[in-house]
């Protein structure tokens, strides 16, 4: 694996839990903003 | 769940965070739904991001294959949608959202055409690289 540092973003689009809704998150939509896209293992563990 | 606690503080420095794993969007209600004391992160502010097939965590080199679960991976995107920072944290131990909101106010600062040194944190001395000299006088 090389590093991600440098280069662009992988694009994503997923299904996402926002507030209590279904929606969806893509990397489009933080274009401009600054991101921290962070992964965690599984839910009802630590994050 | 410290991180959505601290969501405003990315959000005052035009930051958003996003949390994924390989759950379904569906578990990921069931733990929004869930309090605290048993496990849950009742009432979330961050979104929860479902990587039901895990090529996310793939690309961003995260997946651990040997149990197809995503290792605690960190990635800072700047505007422009390049990756600026990562780490990744083997399973037992956790991140701290100091660094992460050190890491992202230092890149901001970097954005003026300064550079952050060792250790540098809000509040501490940038280096103009044009004038570098200034900041290693005062070194002792």
């Amino acid at each position: 694996m090389t590093t991600l540092v440098g280069q662009k973003a992988p694009a994503f689009r997923m299904k996402a839990m926002v507030k209590g809704e279904i929606g969806e998150v893509s990397l489009d939509q933080y274009r401009g903003k600054w991101l921290v896209l962070f992964f965690y293992p599984l839910d009802f563990t630590f994050v | 769940m410290a991180l959505s606690d601290s969501l405003p503080e990315f959000k005052k420095r035009n930051a958003e965070v996003v949390a994924v794993s390989c759950d379904s969007e569906y578990s990921h209600l069931a733990w929004f739904n869930t309090p605290r004391k048993q496990l849950g992160v009742a009432g979330i502010e961050l979104p929860l991001a479902a990587d039901f097939t895990k090529a996310v965590s793939r690309d961003y080199g995260v997946l651990f294959e040997s149990n197809g679960i995503s290792l605690r991976g960190t990635f800072l995107v700047n505007p422009e949608g390049v990756v600026v920072s990562e780490t990744v944290h083997f399973f037992p131990v956790g991140r701290s959202v100091d660094e992460m909101l050190r890491t992202l106010e230092a890149f901001q600062e970097t954005e003026k055409g300064l550079v952050c040194p060792v250790n540098w944190s809000r509040g501490k001395e940038t280096i103009n690289p044009r004038k570098a000299s200034e900041y290693f006088d005062k070194v002792k």
